[in-house]
């Protein structure tokens, strides 16, 4: 044994595997013996080598004559410190305790290998001191790079008794061990054997109470260093119960601030350890790993948040989540989540009423639990997050989720329902509906085993089912709860909701249903453009989706998923949207919708609600089957409500959101609308909007800029499109900073058309700015063009009426009313006249005639 | 109406400020940002200030080194939060400092200040960790969309967070733009918050994945085009604190001392006085302090009631 305060040199531990491997004597192996003299390499014969063990104690390298073989070429002993040196494939190369140097130059590297393999077996068990070395010539030809095969490890004192001297030394022999894998391992295999982490805590605790800050401050770099090997097993052992406390204490002094602590004790000590258990726990491995995840993350979040590198950090998010996925597994298996769902059972309700506060406080805490469940689940396999959600969905989720929003007035806690809401949302949209549907096509296939059609039979039973529920739920709470937190969540819930490309690229859950599917499951939340985060490092990942509603016109239900896709946009349009859009539906129409009736006068006083429903107005025309919003869009006079609230007494936010709407709308290009907001007169009140800022340097301003520049640049790539197809727009963009895809044949004559209708209509107010280049350019524009104008009205209205009226007397107002009328029966015969299209096939036949079925019963 | 140098004091000490307090904040700071324009006009004497990144209080050092918002006016060319600690309460800080004193502070966007970024490098986990949601986040998010894209000193001097865009090179274009959403993937906006100087003879693709690189070529053809002499921006971590480049047609100034707290690097912020000229004051990372003058090591705080 060494004495206290020098390294240890030890024989590192037996290798059972490098024990059964090289027997007593290795298998001869071809070899030239060469031995150095006066700086020759002198070749001194070619012979067979083997490796020989005497008495298990001495160990040679013989080599015997391949012509005579009872002749002896070489028999060199591996003793004392000899370094053996492998160079390249085939070359062994040492200096003997004689001074002498010799090479064996082996016939093949398979050879070489058995031979080095004796090396090793003899350092770890008999001559502990020979060490053997790699050299190879490095990748780019220059020098040469070593690595050590075995050697002797010279580690830190284990000595109960640290001090200064000991704890300085074990950091440097830490330090230097991390230079070559060998010496690394054979550490890190020292410090998972040895108690060496417990002789530190031990020692610390010494050094704390006899306040020796020399000692304190080396353990913390000591054990920063142990961090450094990056090591599941030495992390995994640094945070069990009996070590947690001494190492996160020892973490609490740190060189780089001399004067202060930390009070990671403290805090671990208060609150770590102590869960709250809403339910109580059964399985104490389960508590275990809990406690391990939580203090992996507190170490990772708070103690070593300053300190861990990219390698650090990625370790022990990957252990967390390992315990994360093994945490979610166990909650599934056992009667946790059905004690815990059971708590939402109304008929369970106690009668004293202080018990009843407590069941109150305790149904609060289960969502609290629930929601940061789910949130763990978050960064788990695709796989394994589906199949908790379905769990908890199949275990009576909305249990919870009704109880949260119609029983719960904590908006807290319903921000965290909604959250828990989002995220299986947006991890796959159709997921809720499925396993609904899965288990009324369960209970249908008992009463009607043989009926293989019966799920074809339940759209409607579908169409009143969860999703639906969730909407209109999400859509009552965005309309009656003040809370803006809980707004926020709830529009992003809605948009997941509505967003058509997480619903028709889905098919994942219609695959357990009815055993095929059309489409690869997606990983969901990656593909939504407005939530995609997936960024890495600071750069940005382009992942834009255009969702043309072309594509949705003409495509054809060929699968069960699609054409619930279309009957659910159906229903949304039928049955919720109405509500939904409530606070912008004209007066007259609204007066159906006894039901909310009387939140409509408060909430169209509400600012920050309408600013929502706005973008919501964008969304929805953007991003649904184009035929299907617009008529819910015009039909309800939507556009009008927006278009008010911008010349409205409004906050100028919201003004500048219904700038943006019809905006974004102009840019959808299409003719309907188009039409529908030159003849309503709907641009006045950004003129008006206009005149106001004309001179101001602001934000509305910059916006009603930005709305002239569209226009202007779809003009001008209209005009020179004649000349040059492939000049570019550019400036045009939807909500989401995308470019916005045009149809080149009629939507320059749609801009023309508008630039020509703006100038004539608010020309005073365009000839104040005419600073502005391009706006100097509209007027230009505007004033010259006839031609083309009267072609664009014949070949695309044939004639119609309303757009004569446009052209002709620049929209006086009391026409207005009167083209309203006719526009609106227009959109009406505009849907029928697709039956006549060749591409309109059966099916979508059928679901138009489900949509106006449904409609009429609204 | 609130008591905004209660809220101030508070934030100065890293206390916790309640969600409905941060929401009034926020929405009274639209109010006043939404006033501005995208290149918005300011005087000398002015300080300018470069990238904080949620490292309150060397925030702190700043206003204390460079005299005070009480004193002296500020611009910030943006990048308020991500990497620190305390972002919620750097950036906060700033939108008090400028509702209270909205002609000494003026705030522009940087690259950190988006949705995208923020939920990746670590603003979105503060905001949760602080108040178990992210209603917060959301809340500050909407702020960001109404900063400013840009300042211009005295028609002067140009200031932007990180540099040049090829589409639009004129000051007047660069008002045409719709500030108030998401930074986009490409495009004037994007390059404009994302580009940065380098030594190249003309545009060229940047290896952030966003943006461009400009060479002394663009600068000077800016400088002349915009009748103006110098462009201030940050965005680059430069160890000196400041450095000036293209003949001194373009600085960067850097704010953050000891960028994330490892990084070793002092920090600077550049006065320009009325007749244009330029003082550079560097100061170094220092120990933080609580309320009553204590030492305190800048951490994260840790989650919230774990339940489970």
């Amino acid at each position: 044994m060494s004495l206290p305060g020098t390294p240890t040199t030890s024989p590192t531990p037996m290798d059972e595997d490098t024990e059964q491997a090289v027997s007593v004597n290795t298998e001869p192996k071809r070899v030239k013996v060469y031995i150095l003299e006066n700086n020759e390499w002198k070749d001194t014969g070619t012979g067979f080598c083997i490796g020989e063990v005497d008495e298990g104690k001495f160990a040679y390298l013989v080599v015997s004559d391949e012509d005579s073989p009872t002749e002896t070429l070489l028999k060199s002993k591996l003793e004392g410190n000899i370094e053996y040196q492998r160079q390249e494939e085939t070359l062994i190369v040492w200096k003997d305790l004689g001074g002498k140097d010799i090479a064996l130059s082996f016939e093949e590297s398979m050879g070489c290998d058995t031979l080095c393999e004796f090396i090793v077996h003899v350092q770890r068990n008999i001559e502990s001191n020979i060490s053997l070395v790699t050299v190879k010539s490095s990748d780019n030809g220059l020098g040469s790079v070593h690595d050590i095969i075995t050697g002797p490890v010279t580690l830190p004192s284990n000595d109960q008794q640290q001090n200064s001297q000991t704890l300085l030394e074990a950091l440097k022999i830490l330090n230097e061990n991390t230079s070559f894998d060998f010496l690394k391992n054979e550490t890190i295999e020292f410090i998972l054997q040895s108690n060496y982490i417990d002789t530190l805590i031990s020692h610390f605790h010494k050094a704390e109470e006899e306040k020796i800050p020399k000692d304190l401050f080396l353990l913390s770099n000591i054990i920063k260093t142990l961090i450094l090997y990056n090591k599941r097993d030495i992390l995994e052992s640094m945070v069990e119960d009996d070590r947690i406390m001494g190492i996160v204490g020892i973490l609490e002094y740190d060189t780089e601030y001399p004067t202060s602590k930390a009070n990671h004790r403290k805090y671990l000590g208060s609150k770590g350890p102590n869960f709250k258990e809403v339910i109580p726990l059964e399985n104490e491995d389960l508590k275990i790993i809990m406690k391990k995840c939580f203090r992996l993350q507190f170490l990772k979040d708070v103690v070593l948040v300053r300190f861990l590198d990219d390698h650090n950090f990625n370790l022990i998010s990957e252990i967390v989540m390992d315990l994360e996925t093994c945490i979610i597994d166990f909650l599934q298996v056992g009667t946790f989540l059905d004690r815990l769902i059971e708590l939402y059972d109304t008929k369970t309700l106690p009668e004293s009423s202080s018990e009843k506060e407590k069941f109150v406080q305790k149904r609060k805490d289960g969502i609290r639990l629930l929601q940061q469940c789910v949130q763990m689940s978050i960064n788990l396999d695709a796989v394994d997050r589906s199949k908790f959600y379905k769990t908890l969905v199949r275990k009576g989720l909305f249990k919870v989720l009704d109880y949260a929003f119609h029983m719960e007035t904590d908006s807290n806690v319903r921000i965290l329902a909604t959250d828990t809401i989002i995220t299986i949302i947006e991890h796959d949209i159709l997921l809720i509906h499925n396993v609904q549907n899965e288990d009324s096509f369960k209970r249908q296939h008992k009463s009607a085993p043989d009926d293989k059609s019966s799920h074809r039979k339940y759209p409607q039973d579908y169409s009143s089912s969860t999703d639906s529920k969730l909407l209109l739920i999400l859509s009552t709470i965005l309309l009656s709860d003040r809370s803006p937190g809980l707004r926020e969540q709830v529009v992003q819930a809605l948009n997941t909701l509505l967003h058509p490309e997480g619903c028709v690229g889905n098919g994942e859950g219609s695959y357990d249903l009815m055993g095929r599917s059309n489409y690869e499951a997606k990983n969901t939340s990656e593909d939504f453009p407005s939530f995609s985060y997936g960024l890495n490092s600071d750069s940005i990942n382009l992942n834009n989706y255009h969702y043309s509603s072309d594509e949705m016109n003409n495509l054809e239900p060929e699968s069960e998923s699609e054409f619930q896709v279309m009957e659910y946009f159906a229903n949304f349009y039928n049955k919720i949207a109405p509500i939904l859009f409530g606070p912008l539906i004209k007066k007259d129409i609204t007066t159906e919708m006894a039901e909310i009736d009387g939140q409509i006068e408060k909430v169209t006083k509400d600012d920050l609600l309408l600013i929502h429903l706005v973008k919501l107005v964008s969304f929805v025309c953007t991003e649904h089957d184009r035929v299907l919003s617009r008529r819910f869009i015009l039909e309800n006079g939507i556009l009008d409500s927006v278009s008010k609230l911008i010349g409205g007494n409004h906050m100028m936010q919201l003004r500048l959101t219904a700038v943006r709407c019809i905006k974004n709308l102009m840019c959808l290009d299409d003719k309907y609308y188009h039409r529908y907001m030159i003849s309503k007169n709907l641009y006045a009140p950004v003129f008006k909007l206009f005149q106001e800022n004309i001179d101001k340097n602001n934000l509305a301003n910059s916006c009603i800029q930005d709305f002239f520049r569209i226009i202007i640049t779809e003009c001008r790539a209209y005009q020179s499109d004649g000349h040059n197809r492939k000049e570019k727009t550019n400036g045009s963009y939807d909500g989401n900073g995308n470019d916005v895809k045009t149809n080149v044949n009629n939507n320059r004559t749609n801009f023309t058309i508008l630039n020509k209708y703006l100038v004539q209509t608010y020309g005073d107010v365009l000839r104040k700015a005419t600073d502005i280049p391009f706006i100097q350019d509209m007027l230009e524009t505007g004033e010259e063009n006839q031609p083309d104008h009267s072609s664009f009205e014949n070949s695309i209205e044939g004639g119609n009426d309303i757009s004569v009226n446009m052209s002709t007397d620049g929209f006086a107002s009391n026409h207005l009313e009167d083209i309203d009328i006719k526009n609106v029966k227009r959109l009406h015969s505009e849907i029928e006249h697709f039956e006549n299209d060749p591409h309109y096939s059966g099916d979508q036949l059928a679901f138009k005639k489900s949509v106006d079925q449904m409609n009429a019963s609204t | 109406m609130m008591d905004l140098d209660k809220i101030i004091a508070s934030l100065r000490d890293g206390k916790h400020i309640p969600e409905e307090t941060v929401f009034r904040l926020c929405l009274n700071s639209q109010e006043l940002l939404m006033n501005e324009g995208n290149v918005t006009q300011v005087d000398t004497p002015v300080t300018i200030c470069g990238d904080i990144h949620g490292q309150l209080h060397d925030l702190l050092t700043l206003f204390e080194k460079s005299g005070g918002v009480e004193k002296t006016r500020y611009i910030f060319l943006g990048d308020f939060v991500d990497r620190g600690f305390y972002s919620l309460e750097s950036f906060l800080l700033l939108l008090c400092y400028k509702l209270r004193y909205p002609d000494r502070i003026t705030l522009i966007r940087g690259n950190h200040e988006t949705r995208q970024i923020t939920k990746v490098y670590g603003f979105y986990d503060e905001v949760v960790r602080k108040y178990g949601n992210s209603n917060v986040w959301r809340y500050c998010c909407e702020v960001f969309d109404y900063l400013s894209l840009g300042a211009i000193i005295n028609n002067s001097i140009f200031c932007v967070h990180g540099g040049l865009s090829p589409d639009m090179t004129t000051v007047d274009e660069i008002r045409t733009i719709d500030r108030k959403q998401e930074v986009p993937h490409e495009g004037a906006m994007c390059d404009l918050l994302w580009s940065d100087p380098e030594d190249v003879d003309t545009w060229s693709l940047s290896p952030r994945g966003a943006g461009f690189l400009f060479g002394k070529r663009e600068v000077d053809q800016f400088l002349e085009k915009n009748n103006v002499e110098l462009i201030a921006r940050a965005h680059q971590l430069v160890m000196e604190g400041y450095k000036e480049m293209f003949d001194g047609g373009l600085v960067t100034v850097w704010s953050a001392p000891n960028y994330c707290y490892r990084c070793g690097n002092v920090a600077a912020v550049l006065k320009i006085d009325d007749d244009l000229n330029r003082e550079y004051t560097i100061f170094e990372a220092v120990q933080a302090q609580n309320e009553v003058g204590n030492a305190i090591i800048p951490t994260k705080k840790s989650q919230m009631d774990y339940f489970l």
